[in-house]
């Protein structure tokens, strides 16, 4: 039937159950995985030099992970029923569901943060180097299980595509990367009383290092995005509709102008062009840029997602 | 203490289990929207929110102009999204094939209201936890049919046991050709319609996809 021959009169209304509390969850616990890695690559990396950064993202990753079930909670509607989450009593739990695993595991991973930054600050290598590799599989899980929320709602077809669970995972470093070079970039301006110009220097060279990182693992995160996109564009109808309204829709704005080109494009030619990526201030601005980006992502996936109406 | 939730119903066993399933005939259905009515009556359903409701569309221009309704309601899946995704299984499938919410048991994530594809769910903006049509269990149980299919002006809905031969929904399934809602997606919805409209079905037509008004879960 052509389609500008059919009126629809009424339906019922279209809700979003999942709001934008449930984008900033997503997002701090992948700032708070994306922190925890590179983290745990300074520790284990074995250079000495790199030792400040283990320390920086040693205490950024439990603070953004207390901060995330906050979000939870208050989006919940029975929050005071949140306990009927821990019941794992046979016939309650239900293995299928990744919230399942998802409460597991913002138990399980806070609890391992926090003692590898106590290992970590009282000096002692080997343990947290235990404690590393123990927390490593926690950190992605706990931010890839988000991926998996989202990927298993099936109706949804911008949310039900493989790439979901790899996508969370690599927007989570890209913004923990960001995260992380803002807070060397501050201990490196006002903390650095008592040092050595060479040491402020090394210090620098360290973050402009991590700046390159960012770009590789921006690039990483746009291909994704493109894999994504492009199969969008090529499925089925509601698929097209999905893609309809990232692309030149309602929320062309957040992900063509915030997400890729504000957060992805500009701040990736700003850790190559060596004017900026040799310099405190560009790497400021590339990373707030980022930072915004990718919320700006999380909140197009969630909220974007429940945008195409599916009666 | 809330009854133990049951896997996926199956029919595989000796004794013949009932299965409930609805037929809507959409050949006798003049959408006057008294299904919904009744369904908001019996079940105390808030303003706002609907467990049954019919969707209304125009389709052709003058003067070939017809309308076309679609009488929406919760499919209660063989296979549902929403059992697989509910975290406490306050979600569960009853035996005979309805799928039920334990309202003491739901926390109100709100993530099978997110998963189900025919978005019949919402959430009781008084008690505060997801409800949806459950084919009138209270009544069924009593061996009545559901509020819709008894109040259906022009004898559109007919509920039943599928698995019974001499029921009148197992004569007419076999008799008539019937499709369900988005079928593609696996999920088994046990909601069959006669004579339904295609884009009465499409779930984009006549809408401008980037208008539409969103309403807050509660």
């Amino acid at each position: 039937m052509d389609p500008s021959n059919v009126n629809l009169l009424y339906n019922s209304p279209h809700q979003i159950p999942l709001g934008i509390l449930l984008a900033q969850y997503f997002y701090l616990t992948g700032l708070s995985a994306g922190s925890f890695v590179v983290s745990v690559i300074a520790i284990l990396g074995g250079k000495t030099e790199y030792k400040p950064l283990g320390k920086i993202g040693a205490v950024v990753a439990p603070l953004c992970l207390i901060l995330a079930p906050m979000n939870l909670l208050v989006e919940m509607a029975q929050p005071l029923r949140a306990w009927h989450l821990m019941t794992y009593l046979p016939g309650y739990i239900n293995p299928k569901s990744p919230i399942t695993y998802g409460v597991m595991l913002l138990t399980a991973y806070p609890i391992s943060a926090i003692i590898y930054a106590f290992f970590v600050y009282t000096g002692n290598i080997k343990m947290s180097k235990v404690f590393a590799i123990i927390g490593i599989p926690l950190a992605i899980s706990v931010h890839g299980y988000t991926g998996f929320i989202i990927a298993l709602g099936k109706g949804r077809a911008l949310w039900n595509t493989a790439l979901m669970p790899t996508l969370f995972i690599v927007s989570a470093m890209v913004s923990g990367i960001a995260l992380m070079i803002l807070a060397a970039i501050i201990r490196n301006v006002y903390f650095s009383k008592g040092k050595t110009e060479d040491e402020v220097e090394a210090d620098r060279k360290l973050i402009y290092g991590l700046g390159k990182f960012l770009g590789g693992t921006i690039i990483f995160d746009l291909f994704l995005i493109l894999n994504a996109v492009l199969v969008l564009l090529t499925s089925s109808k509601e698929a097209w509709h999905a893609a309809e309204l990232l692309l030149w829709g309602r929320y062309s704005l957040d992900f063509l102008g915030i997400e890729i080109l504000a957060g992805s494009v500009i701040p990736l030619f700003m850790v190559f062009y060596p004017k900026t990526a040799n310099s405190l201030k560009g790497l400021t601005i590339a990373s707030v840029l980022v930072m915004i980006g990718i919320y700006a992502m999380r909140y197009s996936v969630v909220v974007g997602g429940q945008s195409v109406p599916l009666h | 203490m809330p009854d133990k939730p049951s896997q996926n119903a199956s029919s595989g066993d000796e004794k013949r289990r009932t299965r409930y399933a609805m037929v809507i005939d959409l050949r006798h259905c003049v959408g006057c929207h008294s299904c919904s009515v009744a369904c908001k009556s019996e079940n105390e359903v808030p303003l706002g929110k609907f467990r049954s409701w019919v969707k209304v569309i125009e389709k052709g221009r003058y003067p070939d102009v017809s309308r076309q309704f679609l009488p929406s309601l919760c499919n209660n899946c063989a296979n549902p999204i929403c059992n697989r995704n509910c975290p406490v299984r306050a979600t569960y499938i009853r035996p005979d094939g309805i799928v039920g919410v334990n309202q003491h048991r739901c926390i109100g994530c709100m993530y099978c209201m997110a998963s189900c594809p025919y978005d019949v769910r919402y959430i009781n903006p008084l008690r505060k936890i997801v409800q949806k049509c459950f084919f009138c269990d209270h009544r069924v149980d009593k061996g009545l049919e559901p509020a819709c299919v008894e109040t259906c002006l022009g004898r559109a809905r007919i509920f039943g046991d599928i698995n019974d031969p001499n029921s009148e929904i197992a004569q007419i399934m076999s008799t008539n050709p019937v499709v369900t809602l988005k079928p593609e997606l696996g999920t088994e919805p046990h909601v069959f319609y006669i004579a339904a409209d295609y884009d009465a079905m499409d779930s984009t037509s006549g809408v401008d996809i980037n208008f539409i008004l969103f309403e807050e879960p509660y």
